[in-house]
């Protein structure tokens, strides 16, 4: 279920709404800017109070939290995200409820995700307030990006892509967040537009960092990387040429899927950047022949052309880096724009900003769903000792 | 400006102004404070980069002497002790700093290793680390680079502090729960180790032990469950079970062999699990009262 099917679904009313929602705050921006990245580029003058808040005020504590409606589905389906109110400081935040007992992979997958992710610092990495075991659950606490992902925008109303601002602010955020992990010799492996979200004054965090891969390994770097992600086959249609054509290698082979030797870090590293592109030509399920029917269609300015054609190269030493990619003239376009333009560029789809137009619950469902297969597990007589 | 004189530092000065100045963060305040520690960051990022070395130089001299230097000039005391003074960003690298000299071996030595052994306090700090939210993580990272080294596990694990250990896996954060966790584990992982054969042979003899992974087998929870599967297995592996524990199995024959033969099914992918689960099957069906002259034994001895 996308997030915004309950925001978007009268255009009408939108329009009356949005004139109100669309004004930015003027928030002063505190020391957000602290780890900005080493390009220094982007500027955040207005920020969501609710973002704002410190993550401290947010207590390992289920009760804290009363669950609205699910939101969004993730890990292969295995995760719900619901909205929810944080009762101390009435906010609306975004929860992430695993299953544990469900989930049938490593646990690791979670942990690596919350344990990296606990050890960035960046405004547009999504981070997590906190997380807790309830029950059966794993419990993991998030800002509310009220706009949702660019995949929800993109299913929801920007059919035929987006507008060229909006890509280009989008960009520059995705880049930024991209060259701060990148100087950290940290990997992604799961760009893609659902793992870009929006929040309501605009700013953009990148987020599913699951398949992350930090690439100092036991006191030293890797320099070849050996691992293929997890769940690799959720992000095909983002992965670059040499890293399909070494997976098809792989499998032809009949061997576990990796990296051949010659494939290195840097390399890797840039198939980050290739993803980059998608916010403007890809619909995420669709068809490639639909994307690039849309992208051909349509006319941008020559530098944002530019730039998807250097991102599209296929020889990965050729391909610019996320910090090559913040400098280049298409996003230097927008040195001064402020992310707050970027709700008006998105209308009029409007965030979801409070829970009188959300859908029923349907957690309650799922969790009499499970409890009920809980309770046909067989048991056995008892062991006699 | 702070970037050009931290680049202009020779890794001996980085050295040397790290030393001086990290210890005078837990006293600076404000602008002041700011100013210094936006300076160390910029060196231990300047020093990590140095340390690591690039991929044309790789295995190069320069990260090896500064390694030795770190350990007779910095010392990772300073950089340990004052970690939660050190911004957010510096302290990983001051984890990737610690790590990569840890690790780093010199002929059949392990100077890292031979010093954090000399000075155990650096390890104690680590493990109380885990009470501080902010830094909890870094020592997490640092104290199990640690413990992948015998001899410092060793230590570890020989120190009263190390039951501090059950209050940290049980903490309401998850991340600091389940990094504590995986410090434990990886403790306990020694116990597979041959040289802890007797500590397991104990465990293993003992019936308490084996009921209570008989009960855990089948615990509400797949995951206790499939641990449980994990420990009890090597109570039926034990060639020589005591005269208790194999009373127990053989009681409970025919319903382990049904047991197992349903438990966790849906693994079918998982090769290692079923071999073992197979194995175990076998070995259970194939159970015998202890042998007569065992029994002898007993009677002789009793």
């Amino acid at each position: 279920m996308s997030l915004l099917a309950c925001t978007c679904g009268s255009k009408e009313n939108d329009k009356k709404r949005r004139l109100k929602d669309s004004q930015p705050e003027k928030v002063p921006s505190k020391d957000l800017n602290k780890n900005a990245p080493e390009t220094g580029e982007t500027i955040h003058e207005e920020v969501d109070d609710m973002e704002l808040l410190d993550s401290s005020l947010f207590r390992p504590d289920p009760l804290q939290y009363e669950l609205c409606a699910v939101i969004g589905k993730g890990h292969c389906n295995s995760s719900t995200i619901s909205l929810a109110k944080n009762l101390a400081t009435d906010s609306l935040v975004a929860l992430k409820r695993i299953n544990l007992e469900v989930w049938s992979g490593e646990l690791l997958y979670f942990q690596n995700e919350i344990m990296i992710t606990r050890l960035l610092s960046h405004p547009n990495v999504l981070p997590f307030h906190c997380s807790f075991i309830n029950g059966q659950e794993l419990w993991a606490v998030m800002p509310l990006m009220a706009f949702g992902s660019c995949r929800d925008l993109m299913h929801a109303y920007f059919t035929s892509g987006l507008p060229e601002l909006a890509i280009k602010l989008i960009l520059r955020d995705v880049l930024s967040a991209v060259d701060y992990l990148h100087h950290r010799w940290i990997i992604h492996r799961g760009i893609k537009a659902s793992h870009v979200l929006i929040s309501r004054s605009g700013r953009v965090c990148l987020s599913g960092l699951h398949n992350v891969l930090h690439t100092i390994k036991n006191g030293q770097r890797l320099h070849n990387v050996h691992d293929f992600p997890l769940h690799a086959k959720d992000c095909l249609h983002s992965y670059s040429p040499e890293l399909l054509a070494q997976m098809l290698l792989e499998k032809m082979k009949g061997t576990k899927p990796h990296l051949a030797d010659s494939t290195t870090v840097q390399e890797f590293v840039i198939d980050d950047e290739y993803p980059g592109t998608e916010g403007m030509e890809d619909q995420g399920t669709s068809s490639q022949e639909r994307a690039n029917d849309i992208f051909f269609k349509r006319t941008f300015s020559p530098h944002l052309h530019e730039l998807a054609a250097a991102c599209l190269e296929t020889d990965p030493q050729l391909r610019p880096s996320a910090a090559q990619l913040l400098s280049h003239p298409a996003i230097k376009s927008i040195k001064n724009h402020s992310s707050s333009l970027l709700p008006s560029q998105l209308q009029p789809v409007t965030p979801l900003t409070d829970k009188s137009n959300i859908p029923k619950d349907l957690a309650m469902e799922e969790e009499e769903d499970f409890s009920r297969k809980m309770s046909e597990v067989s048991m056995l007589e008892d062991w006699v000792f | 400006m702070p970037l050009f004189s931290s680049k202009s530092k020779t890794p001996h000065e980085a050295l040397r102004y790290l030393r001086d100045t990290i210890p005078s963060l837990k006293n600076s305040k404000d602008k002041e404070h700011k100013k210094i520690s936006d300076e160390v960051t910029k060196t231990l990022h300047v020093l990590k980069t140095q340390l690591y070395g690039s991929q044309e130089q790789e295995g190069n001299d320069l990260g090896a002497q500064i390694s030795s230097e770190i350990l007779s000039s910095l010392s990772l005391f300073v950089l340990i002790d004052n970690l939660a003074y050190i911004d957010f960003e510096g302290r990983k690298d001051v984890v990737a700093i610690v790590n990569n000299v840890v690790r780093r071996e010199i002929g059949v030595r392990n100077p890292g290793v031979e010093n954090v052994y000399s000075k155990p306090e650096l390890i104690f700090l680590l493990i109380k680390g885990y009470e501080n939210q902010e830094i909890a993580l870094n020592c997490g990272m640092m104290l199990r680079e640690f413990a992948r080294n015998p001899l410092l596990a060793t230590t570890i694990i020989g120190d009263e502090r190390f039951y501090k250990f059950f209050e940290y896996v049980e903490v309401s954060t998850f991340d600091i729960a389940s990094d504590a966790f995986s410090t434990f584990k990886l403790l306990g992982e020694l116990l597979l180790d041959r040289y802890n054969f007797t500590v397991m042979n104990r465990y293993i003899s003992q019936p308490e032990n084996l009921k209570l992974m008989m009960n855990l087998l089948r615990e509400k929870s797949k995951n206790i469950q499939f641990e449980a599967f994990h420990v009890f297995k090597i109570f039926v592996a034990n060639p020589n079970k005591p005269k208790p524990i194999m009373d127990i199995l053989l009681r409970n024959r025919e319903r382990l062999v049904e047991f197992l033969t349903k438990f966790h099914t849906e693994r079918s992918e998982d090769e290692q699990f079923n071999d073992e689960k197979s194995y175990l099957i076998k070995q259970i069906k194939e159970l015998r009262p202890a042998e007569e002259n065992y029994q002898i034994k007993e009677e002789n001895m009793s």
